[in-house]
């Protein structure tokens, strides 16, 4: 079953009492404002024949609704129920499809132990969106990222693990200490759940980065390098991530401007590797150097404002590539009672078990991880061993 | 009913490669388009997206109606497909 979409504006009533119906009933679903993006509203339009008409809501089953009345969108949410997972009672629930997780699925399933997998993006996670991967031991030339998560893919579910996309929502603990999971498609109860929902990039919060996603603005090298061939284009960063995807950016743009808050903080490997493309004058690194704003023509960025020791200065861009750091994913336990750090990692003990009884964690989302491959794999065997042996205790 | 589905796509977009591996496991037949392989599309994809990203899905519909969905984005391409 999917999710329940209800495509709406702040100025509409009529979408008021509709989501007001479902928040009373308990009915998540996901709510677009129309006004808040063009390409909402297009959408919304290609599913009303071209017709204005706000609440505008699709079903788990696809049926479209055109400003329904209570009762209307009462009767249609009877077949909703009647169609909702029974709720059988699932041995392990693991969110998220990342190198953790195919892991610690590739143990459990192995040993019977019946396990689901939600991932509400790509499987495999950032691993797969990395274009090469060089430090994951077994493969000496390196391994693409791609090919990575396929190999992973393929192992888990060699051995019986489900994969569903699926969002998961919130988790709630029950009496009995089994978990209630929240999710797009509905409710799902289980005896244990691994939360390996890694980290997602940062934004940087300035003028233009909203206005100009994807005209301009981007956070995946691999997707949407390839648009800027013979281009000159910024990337803003310093790390790991903002001068490797520097270096595969130098396949199609001309010419490269690193902005760099401080001083590069990439490791020694990498800065060797970029050293080359600035010697040629590909890549012209600006350090002490802040993005202030992000320009364009209302259709396609070309310029942004730059400010390093405090003079503001124009340079004509074609795109901005984004590699400021990672966050975490967990904005879906921010009302649960799974305690955080200060910048909201799952904390665990040594066990990998969070402050919620059967709920453990692995990988970059872990308060203390080590953010690498190898060591979300290592803990996604750990966390698999852990949670067998909870699951024979219960 | 769907008439055509065509997949925008470049080498190493791991959204591409979803959207190629739902098509596929549910037997959908689709056209694809490699801007590595194809540059000169680019505009194309750029014109039905109004953005530079892959993958960009066109749904040609029986009624030649035709919907675009950005990304890999199931709940806007699942009801297109039904
Ligand atoms: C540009 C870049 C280059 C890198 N290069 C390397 C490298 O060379 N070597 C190396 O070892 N590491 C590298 N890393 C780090 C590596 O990618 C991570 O350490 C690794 O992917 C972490 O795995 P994970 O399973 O913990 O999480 P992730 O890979 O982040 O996977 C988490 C998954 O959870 C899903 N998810 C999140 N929230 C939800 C939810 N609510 N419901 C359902 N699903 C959800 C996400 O969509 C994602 O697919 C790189 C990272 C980046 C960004």
């Amino acid at each position: 079953m999917k999710n329940i979409i209800v495509y709406g504006a702040d100025w509409c009533p009529d979408c008021h009492r509709s989501r007001k119906f479902l928040d009373e009933n308990n009915i998540l679903y996901t709510y677009l404002d129309i006004d808040s993006d063009k390409s909402i509203k297009a959408e919304m339009l290609s599913l009303t024949d071209n017709k204005n008409i706000i609440p505008t809501i699709v079903l788990s089953n696809g049926q479209i609704l055109q400003e329904p009345s209570n009762q209307v969108l009462a009767q249609a949410l009877n077949d909703f129920k009647s169609v909702e997972p029974d709720n059988e009672v699932i041995d392990l629930v693991i969110i998220g499809a990342g190198p953790a997780s195919l892991t610690t699925a590739i143990y459990t399933t192995r040993e019977n132990i019946k396990t689901i997998i939600f991932e509400k993006a790509v499987i495999g996670g950032l691993a797969a969106v990395t274009d090469l991967i060089d430090n994951y031991p077994g493969f000496e030339d390196g391994i693409s990222g791609l090919d990575l998560a396929d190999k992973l893919e393929k192992q888990a579910k060699r051995f019986g693990a489900q994969i569903e996309f699926n969002t998961v929502q919130k988790i709630k603990l029950l009496s009995n200490n089994d978990k209630k999971i929240y999710t797009e498609n509905g409710i799902y109860i289980a005896r244990a759940v691994l939360i390996a929902t890694g980290t997602d990039y940062k934004k940087i919060n300035v003028l233009g980065e909203k206005e100009y996603l994807s005209r301009g603005v981007h956070y995946c090298a691999t997707c949407d390098g390839a648009f800027y061939k013979d281009k000159e284009i910024a990337v803003v960063g310093g790390g790991n991530s903002a001068v490797q995807e520097t270096i595969f950016l130098t396949k199609f743009a001309t010419k490269i401007h690193l902005l760099v808050r401080s001083k590069i903080k990439a490791s020694q490997v990498l800065q060797k590797k970029l050293q080359s493309f600035i010697d040629s004058g590909q890549v012209v690194v600006h350090l002490q150097t802040n993005i202030v704003s992000i320009l364009g023509d209302n259709q396609l960025v070309n310029k942004i404002l730059i400010k390093q020791d405090n003079i503001e200065e124009e340079l004509p861009v074609d795109g901005v590539f984004i590699f400021v750091g990672l966050k975490p994913n967990s904005e879906f336990l921010n009302d649960s009672s799974i305690e955080l750090d200060q910048l909201k990692f799952i904390k665990t003990n040594d066990n990998l078990l969070t402050s919620m009884n059967g709920v453990f964690a692995a990988g970059d989302i872990r308060s203390g991880s080590t953010m690498q491959i190898a060591s979300a794999v290592g803990e996604g065997a750990t966390a698999a061993l852990r949670i067998r042996q909870y699951l024979e205790e219960i | 009913m769907v008439k055509n589905v065509t997949v925008f796509t470049t080498n190493q977009c791991a959204y591409c490669h979803m959207v190629k591996k739902y098509l596929d496991n549910k037997n959908i037949k689709y056209d694809e388009v490699n801007l590595d392989n194809q540059p000169n599309r680019r505009q194309e994809a750029i014109s039905l997206s109004g953005g530079m990203t892959v993958p960009v899905t066109l749904v040609t519909q029986h009624d030649d109606s035709r919907h675009v969905v950005v990304g890999f984005n199931l709940s806007s391409l699942v009801p297109l497909l039904a």
